[in-house]
C-alpha cells in the first residue's frame, strides 16, 4: 500500500549513490572495523595489496589483493598482542610498512610503532619496534610514512610529561634509513603542554575538549621543509622542519572556540596555494555538529585565512540515523606510487555521511560532484555506515571502510 | 594503464535530462503511460503535468505522495508543483537527502503548447541546475494524423520539431501511408540531424530516447555521431520530394544545416562570431550545436546553445581519428546558410593575426 514519500529522512537501510558505483564489498571474515589507516603496497609480483589498520582489537592489521577490483581477496591477517591495544594507522612505503601502536592508557605496551617487511604479503616479517611507551605516553596515534626515510607521527614518548593528560601524542621524526634501529631526530609541542614549558597551559575548549595533540603529521616532497599538522584542539599547524632536530612554528589557526574542535587533517595543495584542513566528528548525533572540511588560503603561509567549507550534506537527514555524521578522512595525494593525487577533486570520509567527492576548482565554492553512503553494515552495533578512511588510487578508485564492521567497499567514480 | 584524469570530468558528473515535447495530440499521454512501465526505466525520473493523465494503475504504485509515485520498476515519477526549474531543484536536493531514490536521468514532459527553448534555458541559467543537471537531449513527438497541419499552422509546433534531436512519429497506424511519408520527407527537410523513429500505441524503445548528448570529454566519435547524426546530411539538399510540397505557413522560414570548417579557430575568433550572430538573431538561433577545433584545446569543444543562451563550452580530452574540421548544426528561422557563413569567414579574416 502506499506510503508517503515526504517529509522522510535517509533511511540507514539505504544505498545512496551520485557518481559512484559500487564495484565490490569485503567484510573481511567479520572483522570488518577499520581505522585509519590504508596503503597500498605495488607487489613485486604485479598484485595491488591494499594494507588496511584495524580500527580496535583484536585484529592488527589485514591485507587485501585488490588487484582485480571486483575481487577482492584477502592476503593475511593478524592479531593484537592484547585487547587494550589498537593500531588504527599504518602506511606503506615500497615493500615496508609501518604500524602504530596505541595502548588504551599511559604506561602501558605495546606503545610505539613496527616496521615490517612485506615484500611477501602473505607473511609480513617484523624488522624492528620503535618503543614510545612511557607512564605518561599512550603510544602513536598516526603515522605518515611516505619517503621511506622518516616517519613522521603522533605520538608520546617516555620522557613526555604532559601538563594535562588529554595532551600526551605531539608530533616526532624518527629516522628510519636503518629500518632495524629507528632513532628519533626531532620534536614538536604546542608550547604550555609539557610540564616545564615557560608559558602557561593553552585554556581547554569548555564543551569538546579532545586534547591539545597531533594528529595528522604530513610532509611532502614539494616542501621537504614543511610539517603539516592537524592538532585537534590546537587547530591547524604548519611547522618548518628544515632542520629535523628543531621544527619551528610557521603558522597556527585556531578557529575552536567557537567551532566544536578536533582539527585532524592538514592537506597542502602546493600549486594552489590552498590548505584543505578536515574536522573529526567524536560525538554521535551530532552532538559536536558542524563539523567540516575547510578550504583555506595559504598565499601567506603565515597568515592562513579560510575562505569556504565543503557543502555538506543535510545534517536533519543523516546526523540521528546513529553514530557519528560530520568530516573524517581525506585521501590525503600520498606520494607515493600507487596513490592517485589531484589538485582539484578531493575525497573524504564522513562517517553516517558516507565517502565524498568534492571539486575544488573554484576553491570559493566547493561544488559535491560524487557519494557513496552504504547501507548500514549487517554486524554494526550502532545502525548505520561509519565510513572511516578512504584510499584513491591511480586507477581512480575510491576503497574506503567503516569503523565498526562493514570492512572495505570499492567503488568507482564516474565523474 | 593510463593515469585518469585528476581533474573531474565536467559532463559525467551531471544527471542527464531529456525533454519530451510534443504538440497538443501528438501522443505524448501515451508515450509517457508506455515508459513508466517499461523495465528500462528503472531508477529514471519522470516529470509529468499530471498524474490524471497517464492513469498509473493502483498496482504498480510501490508509494506515493501528493506529489510522488515511486513505480514498481524503479521509476520515480512526479508533478511540476510550481515551475520546472523548482521541481528539478527539489528533486535533487531530496535525491541528495535520501527522500528518493537515487535517480540517475530524467525525462521531462512539456505542455503541448509549450516552447521547448525557454526549457532549455532554464538548464543554463540556474547555476545549480546547471552544476547537477545538463540537457542531454529534445524529443520531439509529432502525430501523423494532425502533425503536418499543425507544422503549418502553429509556430510552437514547427518549433518544437526544429529543436529536436529525436523525432518520434506517432499514430501511423491510423494515418494514410502517404501521409506519413509526406510528413517524413517534411521532418527530414526541416531537421535532418534529428533522427527519426515511428511509434505505435507509444511503443518507443527507452534506447532510443536517451544517452544523447555528449555524456563524457572522453566521448567516442561514435558518441558525437549519435548526437550531430550525419546521416541526415548524408543526401544533398533540395534532393526531396520534400522540397516540391506545399510550403507551410510557420516552418518555410526554418532552415537547418551543418557548417564545416577546415581550419582551427582561436577561442576569441569563435566567440566572437558567435556573440554577433546573438547578439543580432538571437530570436532566430534555434537551435545550435556543434564540435569546434580550438587551437591549441587538446580535443574538439563541445558547444551548444539556443537563441542567445550558450551553455558553457566543454572540452574534450583528446581528438579521435583524422579529420578534425569543426563542424556545427544550426537550425535558424529566416536566417540562411549563405549569411551565418559569411559572417563566420568575416570574423576570420578581421582576427588579429598571432605572432
Amino acid at each position: 500500500m502506499a506510503s508517503t514519500l515526504q517529509g522522510i529522512g535517509a533511511r540507514p537501510d539505504q544505498t545512496l549513490a551520485l557518481n559512484m558505483k559500487l564495484l565490490s564489498h569485503h567484510e573481511l571474515h567479520g572483522f570488518g572495523g577499520i581505522g585509519e589507516g590504508m596503503g597500498m603496497q605495488l607487489a613485486r609480483d604485479g598484485r595491488r595489496i591494499l594494507w588496511l589498520a584495524h580500527e580496535s582489537a583484536p585484529k592488527n592489521f589485514t591485507a587485501v589483493d585488490v588487484t582485480d577490483p571486483k575481487k577482492p581477496q584477502v592476503v593475511v591477517q593478524t592479531e593484537l598482542p592484547h585487547a587494550k591495544v589498537r593500531s588504527n594507522s599504518l602506511d606503506v612505503v615500497g615493500d615496508t610498512m609501518a604500524v602504530a601502536y596505541q595502548a588504551s592508557a599511559a604506561g602501558m605496551r605495546p606503545a610505539g610503532f613496527d616496521l615490517f617487511d612485506i615484500s611477501t604479503p602473505e607473511k609480513p616479517k617484523l624488522i624492528s619496534h620503535f618503543d614510545a611507551s612511557g607512564p605518561h605516553s599512550r603510544g602513536v596515534h598516526a603515522v605518515w610514512f611516505v619517503d621511506g626515510e622518516f616517519i613522521h607521527m603522533a605520538s608520546g614518548a617516555p620522557d613526555f610529561q604532559p601538563t594535562h593528560p588529554s595532551d600526551d601524542q605531539f608530533y616526532r621524526i624518527v629516522d628510519v634509513r636503518n629500518p632495524s634501529k629507528p632513532a628519533e631526530v626531532g620534536r614538536w609541542w604546542l608550547p604550555g603542554t609539557r610540564v616545564g614549558d615557560n608559558v602557561p597551559p593553552p585554556a581547554r575548549h569548555a564543551k569538546f575538549d579532545s586534547g591539545f595533540r597531533a594528529h595528522n603529521t604530513n610532509v611532502f616532497p614539494q616542501r621537504p621543509d614543511r610539517a603539516y599538522v592537524g592538532y585537534i584542539s590546537g587547530g591547524a599547524v604548519i611547522l618548518d622542519i628544515s632542520d629535523k632536530s628543531r621544527p619551528k612554528l610557521v603558522a597556527h589557526w585556531r578557529y575552536s572556540p567557537p567551532y566544536t574542535g578536533f582539527t585532524h587533517t592538514v592537506l597542502p595543495l602546493f600549486e594552489r596555494e590552498l590548505l584543505i584542513v578536515s574536522d573529526e566528528c567524536v560525538y554521535s548525533d551530532g552532538k559536536d555538529w558542524p563539523k567540516l572540511v575547510w578550504v583555506v588560503d595559504a598565499r601567506l603561509e603565515t597568515n592562513p585565512v579560510p575562505i569556504s567549507t565543503f557543502p555538506m550534506p543535510p545534517v536533519e537527514t543523516f546526523a540521528k540515523n546513529g553514530g557519528r555524521f560530520g568530516a573524517h578522512n581525506l585521501h590525503e595525494n600520498l606520494p607515493v606510487p600507487g596513490s592517485w593525487r589531484s589538485d582539484s577533486v578531493i575525497v573524504g570520509t564522513f562517517f553516517g555521511g558516507g565517502v565524498r567527492a568534492f571539486d575544488v576548482s573554484n576553491p570559493y565554492q566547493p561544488q559535491e560532484i560524487a557519494y557513496f553512503v552504504p547501507p548500514a553494515p549487517r554486524l554494526s552495533h550502532v545502525g548505520s555506515i561509519q565510513l572511516n578512511d578512504v584510499y584513491v588510487d591511480d586507477r581512480r578508485l575510491v576503497f574506503t571502510v567503516d569503523r565498526f564492521a562493514g570492512g572495505l567497499y570499492v567503488l568507482e567514480m564516474t565523474i | 594503464m593510463q593515469n585518469p584524469a585528476p581533474t573531474r570530468d565536467s559532463l559525467a558528473g551531471k544527471l542527464p535530462v531529456s525533454l519530451i515535447t510534443g504538440f497538443l495530440g501528438s501522443g505524448k499521454t501515451t508515450l509517457l503511460k508506455r515508459l513508466l512501465r517499461d523495465p528500462g526505466m528503472n531508477r529514471a525520473a519522470v516529470i509529468i503535468n499530471e498524474f490524471g493523465e497517464v492513469g498509473i494503475d493502483h498496482e504498480l504504485v510501490a508509494s506515493s505522495s501528493e506529489q510522488m509515485t515511486l513505480l514498481s520498476n524503479g521509476c520515480l515519477c512526479c508533478t511540476v508543483r510550481t515551475d520546472l526549474q523548482e521541481t528539478l531543484r527539489e528533486l535533487f536536493i531530496k535525491r541528495r537527502a535520501g527522500e528518493v531514490i537515487d535517480f540517475d536521468r530524467v525525462f521531462v514532459e512539456t505542455t503541448g503548447l509549450a516552447d521547448p527553448v525557454p526549457v532549455l534555458h532554464t538548464l543554463q541559467t540556474d547555476g545549480m541546475l546547471g552544476a547537477q543537471y545538463r540537457l542531454d537531449c529534445v524529443v520531439t513527438l509529432v502525430d501523423a494524423v494532425n502533425g503536418l497541419q499543425n507544422l503549418d499552422d502553429t509556430p510552437e509546433a514547427a518549433k518544437q520539431a526544429a529543436v529536436a534531436d529525436r523525432i518520434v512519429i506517432t499514430k501511423s497506424d491510423i494515418a494514410p501511408p502517404a501521409a506519413v511519408a509526406t510528413l517524413e520527407e517534411r521532418l527530414q527537410r526541416m531537421n535532418p540531424y534529428a533522427a527519426r523513429t515511428v511509434a505505435i500505441n507509444g511503443e518507443v524503445d527507452v534506447a532510443f530516447l536517451r544517452d544523447v548528448g555528449p555524456r563524457s570529454t572522453r566521448a567516442t566519435p561514435r558518441d558525437l555521431d549519435r548526437w550531430l547524426a550525419p546521416s541526415g546530411e548524408a543526401r544533398p539538399e533540395g534532393a526531396y520530394l520534400g522540397e516540391r510540397v506545399r510550403a507551410g505557413a510557420h516552418d518555410a522560414s526554418i532552415r537547418s544545416f551543418c557548417l564545416w570548417f577546415d581550419k582551427p579557430f582561436t577561442w576569441d575568433t569563435f566567440s566572437a562570431a558567435v556573440q554577433v550572430l546573438t547578439s543580432l538573431r538571437g530570436p532566430d538561433l534555434l537551435r545550435v550545436k556543434g564540435l569546434v577545433h580550438v587551437a591549441g584545446e587538446p580535443g574538439p569543444v563541445v558547444v551548444q546553445g539556443a537563441q542567445h543562451v550558450f551553455h558553457p563550452p566543454v572540452t574534450l580530452e583528446a581528438w579521435s581519428g583524422t579529420d578534425r574540421r569543426s563542424r556545427i548544426v544550426f537550425i535558424t528561422r529566416n536566417l540562411s546558410r549563405e549569411s551565418v557563413e559569411a559572417l563566420f569567414a568575416a570574423v576570420g579574416t578581421l582576427a588579429a593575426p598571432r605572432s
